[in-house]
């Protein structure tokens, strides 16, 4: 599966399973699902349907307890941590619904920082920054501190430090949830330009209108992958179902 | 990338000013208390062995053992006690020493309206030999003052200002008590030895003071000159033999020489230096966990800053090192402050003795490098020791977990 050169991630039989005191929860059931380069696939659930739980396995933060997980023809399972590190820092960019950038430093500090973590000298980060901050129409703001920037503005340096150190995989998890909808188009805008130059998004989210901005969508329920359609074709398996 | 953590450090560290001050202030205080405490300690021992040598090296010192209770009782009927007639038999004895035996009065002088009250010292003219210390005036002790029980009294340089001014005070008739001197010596300025102002002793012969002031023959001490000082060992094991076996066989007295003092000085200086360095030491660890406490407070505040770091790439040797680079500069700049604030202190303390104690003047704070070394060694030691457990902490947080910590 991983000869294939155009499959970036496979989820094979992936189950996660929390023990909280005597009571184990299938956050996760038996998730098969497969990912190509250059895709922009949605998944999309309601609270508890495990969609945090997807997203920590695809971004590496956390083990499955069983089943496989491959991205980029490595078996991710299987390493130590310390390889887990860097490939979040060298294949995934996160951007995340609270934004997380850090308070004390500028839109340009907050860029640098996934370069600094894989070894870039001082200039090289700077120079990096400036080009992804500018790519996402920050120009303008590189010196400003995250309480000097609209909420709009903080996740779009957010997507510029997803994008430092050019990972394989964008993983958003709901970008635009703390947005008003003006800022959230903004943003969903970006992703789609970022789609077309071939970069491979997955976003997670719990609103099928922000969903429909993806060309693919995954639905959960209960932890198990209720549906997985193409978004821009008829619902075929949806009304089958039904 | 040390260079960027050490930016982020001394932003966090600026951005919680008053906390940072405080926890700094823990490993402050700690360092200028073990610097001020050794420059104390090592001023005091130089002070103490300057003032031992100023007894002289060819000197022994012999005074009574205090005994127990139950020592009196077992020596009971036995001849014990320090005597005048011991001075007598050493000198008949062993006629190369000079002895000078000793007894102290306290009392008043008077003369006419102007008088002065404090301690008399009744020896014998060895004394002035024997201690270096010579009439500027008239003369001083004589032998003949001594067998005839002579009302005769030598007077320090201040004592004979205050009785007379610029009067001559030699041929003087003053009374000491009840009785009547006469004023046979005034001697010459020679200052605080030994915390003791020799300006102001008074001298009068030791059998007028045992007869008239005392009524008994008991001595307070004696000081003996041993002509070779390579004799000394010896001298001091014979003397003491020799005093025991007059004491009926009891050990009741002491016998001591310079070295002794300074084998006793260091010994005594080696516990302070333990006492006040363990105090000192306890001090700075107070600041340690002063660090440490921060350090976990500062790791749960930035739980989501220590998982977004770890998202974005961060190993935990990046995250361990970000906070013990945080603790250690904490740690520096306390250390460099507290170096400052030590030595304040200790040339403080150096100059209060010396202006509040009796002959303290000599005695200053000593600063070593050593010490300052040792100390700013020790609290950087305990910024990466105490902040190692923070950091070990963050550095394994979960960052699944940290990222959504509430």
């Amino acid at each position: 599966m991983s000869g294939n050169s155009a499959m970036l991630m496979t989820l094979r039989h992936i189950s996660k399973i929390y023990t909280t005191g005597e009571v184990a929860v299938h956050a996760l059931d038996d998730v098969n699902i497969e990912i190509q380069q250059g895709e922009f696939v949605a998944i999309i659930g309601q609270s508890g349907s495990g969609k945090t739980t997807l997203l920590d396995i695809l971004g590496c933060l956390s083990h499955p307890t069983s089943g496989e997980y491959w991205l980029h023809g490595a078996h991710i399972n299987k390493l130590p941590d310390s390889e887990l590190t860097t490939i979040r820092n060298q294949q995934i960019g996160f951007i995340f619904q609270t934004f997380h950038l850090l308070p004390r430093k500028s839109a340009l500090e907050n860029v640098q920082l996934p370069l600094m973590y894989a070894g870039a000298t001082r200039t090289k980060q700077q120079d990096r920054a400036r080009e992804v901050l500018t790519m996402v129409g920050l120009q303008d703001r590189l010196t400003h501190h995250s309480n000097q920037l609209s909420g709009g503005q903080q996740q779009r340096v957010a997507i510029a430090r997803a994008l430092a150190n050019k990972p394989a995989l964008l993983l958003a998890d709901e970008p635009t949830g703390n947005l008003d909808s003006q800022s959230g188009n903004e943003i969903l805008s970006i992703f789609e330009e970022l789609h077309h130059q071939g970069q491979t998004i997955v976003m997670i989210t719990h609103d099928p209108l922000i969903a429909r901005h993806a060309d693919r969508c995954i639905t959960l329920l209960d932890g198990r992958v209720l549906t997985d359609e193409s978004t821009t074709f008829p619902t075929q398996p949806v009304l089958q179902e039904i | 990338m040390l260079g960027a953590i050490f930016h982020d450090a001394l932003k966090n560290l600026s951005g919680n000013l008053l906390r940072s001050g405080l926890t700094m202030l823990g490993v402050i205080i700690g360092v200028a208390s073990v610097i001020a405490m050794m420059a104390i300690v090592e001023g005091g021992q130089i002070w103490l062995v300057s003032s031992i040598e100023k007894l002289g090296t060819n000197l022994l010192f012999v005074w009574k053992k205090r005994l127990t209770m139950e020592e009196k009782r077992m020596f009971a009927g036995r001849n014990l006690k320090l005597r005048y007639d011991d001075a007598l038999a050493i000198r008949e004895r062993f006629p190369d020493l000079k002895v000078a035996p000793i007894v102290e009065i306290d009392g008043q002088v008077k003369a006419g309206e102007r008088n002065y009250s404090g301690r008399i010292t009744g020896t014998s003219p060895e004394f002035s030999d024997i201690r270096n210390f010579h009439p500027a005036q008239g003369r001083f002790l004589q032998t003949t003052d001594i067998h005839t029980w002579n009302r005769s009294v030598v007077l320090g340089k201040t004592i004979a200002e205050v009785l007379y001014g610029s009067q001559p005070a030699i041929g003087q008739q003053l009374k000491i008590g009840e009785h009547r001197f006469t004023v046979i010596g005034v001697m010459e300025p020679k200052g605080e030895v030994y915390g003791q102002d020799r300006d102001e002793m008074v001298f009068i012969p030791v059998t007028t003071a045992l007869r008239f002031f005392k009524g008994h023959d008991k001595i307070r001490s004696m000081i003996i000159h041993v002509p070779d000082r390579n004799q000394m060992e010896e001298v001091t094991h014979t003397l003491h033999q020799f005093l025991i076996q007059r004491h009926d066989g009891v050990d009741d007295i002491r016998v001591r020489n310079q070295g002794d003092f300074l084998g006793a000085v260091e010994q005594t200086i080696w516990t302070f230096r333990i006492v006040l360095g363990g105090v000192a030491i306890i001090a700075l660890l107070v600041g340690g966990i002063g660090i440490m406490n921060i350090m976990l407070v500062t790791v749960t505040e930035r739980t989501r800053e220590i998982g977004l770091r770890k998202a974005i790439g961060a190993t935990r040797k990046d995250i361990l090192l970000q906070f013990l680079i945080e603790s250690t500069t904490i740690s520096v700049i306390g250390g460099c402050l507290g170096v400052i604030l030590g030595i304040v202190a200790a040339y403080g303390f150096g100059n209060f003795v010396a202006k509040s104690m009796p002959g303290g003047g000599d005695w200053g704070a000593v600063i070593e490098p050593a010490a300052i070394g040792m100390a700013f060694v020790f609290a950087v030691a305990i910024g990466i020791g105490f902040g190692l457990f923070p950091a070990i902490k963050a550095s394994k947080l979960d960052p699944a977990e940290a990222l959504r910590y509430q």
